[in-house]
């Protein structure tokens, strides 16, 4: 076999090739293509284009950007934080020695696996203004008077995205943390209760310092996930009313394939870009520590 | 600007041809496999429509289309899309070569397609077509006859009359002054109803558009945009006292309002001619289409001109494979008088052929004559649809209306700020 | 530390049999409210969506709903069965999302494993950028691989759909199947030199066998990615190549957006595969997911 002769670097080029290729093709070279068409003016339903300089950039920052810029926090930040609280409760609840958890573990995966645009489906019938389960029982339970029409307003809008994502998130979340607790050695804390530890105590100073990996991995990918979420809001609310949950992909998605405006769509991307380049350094020196 | 336009066109036909050819050539799988290769030109072509999204209307075009395949034996290849998402999915299916053949269009999307170029011109067919003046230069975009007229109409106010009888209102309301006073009487039944169903999502939130007229604004004056001007401010501010005096719904599009008014849970909605189909066929009380009138919209003062927005479905024809084909179905569907009658009777949209209006069963409807009398014979097309981005300008009105409903903005400086995004999309 | 896949039923029972003091009596208490309450959450709205799918039309419209159905039908999923185009869009669903799966894991497998058992030069800026690019907007890719989907003729095919995918399952199985192959001891491959084993022997023959359970969890995932994505199937497929996702919105966002009981059922029919597909094999996703994070 030649592959005998190759050095070992030359041979895991050699595996990395098909990878490569793919990861060039159809990642590395749509985002450089599409950062490169933000310094022109491009339509796609016309052909032809024109370079414009920063023209783009400088309309997107006098306009939408920063509205966008906060609601994509705001969704990403509560879309993450949220389910992740929801999801460690629930982890730390299983991990009690309650009769059943494995049961309960693969029960509270339905959220997970059911489809994203399905999810969205679902919870736009409990939101309903009208007809909408979440009214019916809040006015029976004597909580409101008249309905509320939950994805007409732009503050209850944003929790209901959220709460939908949330919904969405919380079990993938809650089966990593349990996993992290699992492995967990009873006897630290066994240990720490004979030195006189409270639950509280041996939560802060065994469970914590454990789960930091696991749980910075979890938060992690579920941020970087909900910064480009789409299904949920697009469905839910299409990013209205009046763009108080218009987040970048939906912004994107929506200057470039229903106002056709390539240019404006592709320089508040990469603008977007930019500000994920602080993610990625972050990320990156977490792999860096980790790799080493 | 035209020669460059045709220039263009050749070059997107050429490219989608090699697209289409490509595609053939790498993609062996499915669609449409089953007409012999050679003749499918002839045999086989795509027909595109929202209707056959529609619960109301989906039998009555499907029908249309087994009876023409039937007769001419040749195979339809039919796809639909949501009214919603149906410019968006057919503009991008289009710039790809992914669809061919005949295509529903609402007269105001004509614009945004006749931009890529692709269409067909039908002066032969609407020649001979029969049609009225008005329904044919519904199909017209730039001097093309780009668009056969499938049904012209408009988009007006509809009432229960039933339910205003119950809130003691006398009588339709024909000032904007007596509309509030009815609304407010609605209000009063409680029990979930909403007055008025106005569409307050961004989708359908064009329907402020006639208010801003009625309030005086023209919207556009020559190339100048008007929306921003004192009138439509006044018309912004209106729409947000009903708003807030819950007299119109949040969250609502023409779907909703719909289904609010087939329900009985709402007195007023805007709507086109189809209505009365679509209620028909949701709503538990059988008796509800009787209850329906069509009311002219309420003037500012006494003796103004009521405003109406036309409305119509166009069917156009994309140049390439299957044209000839799909230019022949789109003049049948639409000029056939037995089958636009037939259309009619199913689904209570008014023929746009002057033979098929004469027919009976179309000049008998009261429904449709009191609409055309009330509604359509002062409705104007929306300035705007000439623009390539209508859609836009559009849902930037929209949504800037949006931020005053909500209490973002104030009506002024929310459009003034639409004015101004609008303007970068005249073109 | 390396990680043994203990199943978490033997976890708990093992617990079950510690005496219990008064401090676990109270915390087991506050397990079982937090259990209740985050399953009120988790599974009302389950509850709701099956309930609404066999409540007939009119009722559905009654306001406010009762919460137990008074009247049950089962016209909805007749409906369904007669609905041939969904029956098309999860057939579309599972060619793409399977090959999408299959395609990420072998190409990632060999990349991973470069990544994880070797070292040359430019193998941590490369491993880096690979990595990261999970996190690069798919909607700006979009714009770019509409138009070159477009120019080359593939718009609307599986291929485009599949190589679309691809751009966020690639990223997520490398690094997940890195992790993998991290655990797997590097003496292993070593011994199996010694022996003579060339070492693309070595990776089929020992390192793939080992690291099985991972890379079915790395498929799973790549297929859950793909089987759920809405917005590149939305953009890049034509009419009868829609999968599921962008197949149901364009089936009932529109008119039939007041069809909720229809669209309740299609919801439930088209989510019973992925949740049969868990059941069987969430074991794996657990081990496979949480190989490469826990280190402790």
């Amino acid at each position: 076999m030649n592959a005998r002769k190759l050095s070992d670097g030359q041979f895991a080029w050699l595996l990395m090739i098909p990878g490569l290729a793919l990861f060039l093709a159809i990642i590395a070279y749509p985002l450089v293509a599409a950062l490169v068409t933000g310094f022109f003016e491009q339509s796609l339903v016309r052909p032809g284009r024109a370079f414009v300089g920063l023209a783009n950039f400088a309309d997107v920052l006098g306009g939408d950007f920063w509205p966008v810029l906060r609601n994509t926090l705001v969704f990403t930040i509560g879309a993450t934080l949220i389910p992740f609280v929801v999801g460690y409760a629930l982890a730390l609840a299983l991990n009690a020695g309650i009769r059943g958890s494995g049961f309960l573990r693969g029960l509270f995966l339905f959220p997970w696996v059911i489809p994203g645009v399905v999810v969205s489906f679902l919870w736009l019938w409990i939101f309903n203004a009208n007809y909408g389960v979440l009214n019916g029982v809040l006015t029976q339970a004597g909580f409101i008077e008249t309905t509320v029409s939950w994805l007409g307003q732009p503050v209850t809008a944003m929790i209901a995205v959220i709460v939908t994502k949330t919904w969405a998130s919380f079990p993938w979340m809650m089966v990593m943390l349990l996993a992290g607790l699992q492995t967990m050695p009873k006897e630290l804390h066994e240990a720490a209760s004979v030195d006189g530890a409270g639950a509280v105590r041996r939560f802060r100073s065994v469970t914590l310092p454990h789960m930091k990996g696991i749980a910075g991995i979890v938060l992690l990918l579920e941020f970087i996930w909900n910064f480009q979420h789409f299904d949920t809001i697009y469905v839910l609310t299409g990013g209205g009313p009046a763009g108080s949950t218009k987040t970048f992909a939906v912004a994107v998605y929506d200057t470039a394939f229903k106002g056709f405006d390539l240019g404006h769509a592709t320089a508040l991307g990469g603008l977007w870009m930019l500000l994920l380049l602080v993610l990625v350094a972050f990320y990156l020196r977490r792999e860096t520590k980790e790799s080493s | 600007m035209t020669t460059m336009n045709r220039r263009d066109a050749l070059r997107m036909l050429g490219l989608s041809t090699l697209g289409a050819t490509a595609l053939a050539a790498c993609a062996p799988d499915a669609s449409g496999g089953g007409a012999p290769k050679g003749d499918t030109a002839a045999k086989t072509f795509g027909f595109t429509s929202w209707s056959l999204n529609e619960e109301a209307q989906k039998g009555a075009v499907q029908a249309i289309v087994d009876a023409y395949a039937t007769a001419k034996q040749v195979k339809v290849h039919t796809a639909s899309f949501p009214y919603n998402e149906y410019l968006n999915q057919v503009t991008l299916k289009l710039r790809g070569g992914q669809v061919s053949g005949a295509i529903q269009l609402d007269i105001s999307w004509l614009g945004a397609l006749a931009a890529m170029g692709k269409l067909r011109d039908l002066s032969p067919q609407a020649a001979k077509g029969g049609y009225t003046e008005v329904a044919r230069s519904s199909g017209q975009f730039d001097g093309k006859q780009l668009g056969l007229p499938w049904t012209t109409g408009s988009i007006g106010l509809i009432a229960n009359t039933d339910l205003l009888k119950k809130a003691g209102v006398d009588g339709l309301p024909s000032t904007v002054e007596e509309f509030e006073a009815a609304l407010g009487k609605v209000g009063k039944l409680g029990g979930g109803v909403v007055p008025y169903a106005a569409a307050t999502k961004a989708a359908q939130l064009k329907d402020i558009l006639p208010w801003m007229q009625t309030f005086g604004s023209p919207l556009l004056n020559g190339e100048e945009i008007a929306v921003g001007d004192d009138a439509s401010v006044a018309a912004v501010e209106w729409y947000k006292k009903l708003y807030d005096a819950k007299l119109i719904a949040p969250d609502v599009d023409r779907f909703d309002a719909r289904a609010l008014f087939a329900q009985g849970k709402a007195a007023f909605y805007d709507d086109a001619i189809i209505a009365r189909g679509v209620v028909s066929s949701q709503a538990p009380d059988k008796t509800l289409t009787e209850k329906m009138a069509p009311l002219a919209r309420p003037v500012l003062k006494a003796g103004d001109t009521p405003r109406a927005l036309l409305w119509g479905h166009v069917i156009v024809v994309v140049d390439g494979e299957g044209a000839d084909a799909a230019a022949d179905f789109a003049s049948f569907a639409t000029s056939d008088t037995a089958t636009v009658a037939g259309f009619f009777e199913k689904v209570k949209l008014p023929p746009t052929t002057t033979a098929g209006l004469a027919d009976p069963k179309v000049a008998g409807d009261t429904f449709t004559t009191d609409w055309t009398e009330k509604i359509t014979k002062t409705a104007t097309p929306n300035p705007f649809w000439r623009y390539a981005g209508y859609a836009q300008i559009e849902s930037t009105i929209a949504e800037q209306v949006q931020a005053v409903l909500v209490g973002q903005s104030s009506a002024k400086e929310a459009l003034a700020k639409a004015a101004e995004t609008a303007k970068g999309l005249q073109k | 530390m390396t990680v043994t896949l203990t199943s978490p039923a033997s976890v708990s029972r093992r617990q079950v049999k510690v005496r219990r003091r008064p401090d676990q009596v109270r915390s087991r208490l506050a397990a079982w409210i937090a259990v209740v309450v985050i399953g009120l959450f988790g599974m009302l709205p389950v509850y709701w969506l099956v309930a609404t799918a066999f409540t007939p039309d009119d009722k559905a419209f009654s306001f406010p709903p009762s919460l137990f159905p008074t009247e049950i039908t089962f016209d909805h999923f007749a409906n369904l069965a007669r609905n041939e185009q969904l029956f098309g869009y999860l057939v579309n669903s599972v060619i793409v999302s399977v090959v999408t799966a299959v395609l990420s894991v072998v190409v990632s497998a060999y990349m991973a494993y470069a990544f994880s058992k070797f070292r040359y030069r430019g193998r941590r800026s490369l491993m880096h950028l690979v990595l990261a690019s999970q996190m690069f907007p798919q909607a700006l890719l979009l714009v770019t691989l509409y138009a070159v989907f477009s120019a080359s003729g593939l718009l609307g095919s599986y291929t485009a759909l599949i190589l679309s995918f691809t751009t966020f399952t690639l990223p997520l199985c490398v690094w997940m199947l890195k992790g993998i192959f991290d655990t797997v001891p590097s003496s292993l491959m070593e011994a199996a030199a010694i022996d003579g084993a060339s070492r693309l022997r070595t990776l089929h023959q020992i390192a793939l066998p080992l690291a099985a359970p991972g890379l079915v969890a790395a498929g799973l995932f790549a297929f859950v990615r793909a089987w759920n994505d809405f917005v590149f199937a939305l953009t890049l497929t034509d009419p009868d190549r829609q999968t599921l996702p962008p197949g149901l919105v364009h089936t009932y966002l529109g008119e039939f957006q007041t069809a909720w009981p229809d669209l309740m059922a299609a919801s439930f029919v088209v989510s019973l595969p992925v949740i049969a597909a868990f059941m069987f094999l969430q074991r794996y996703l657990v081990g496979g997911l949480t190989a490469g994070a826990v280190k402790g």
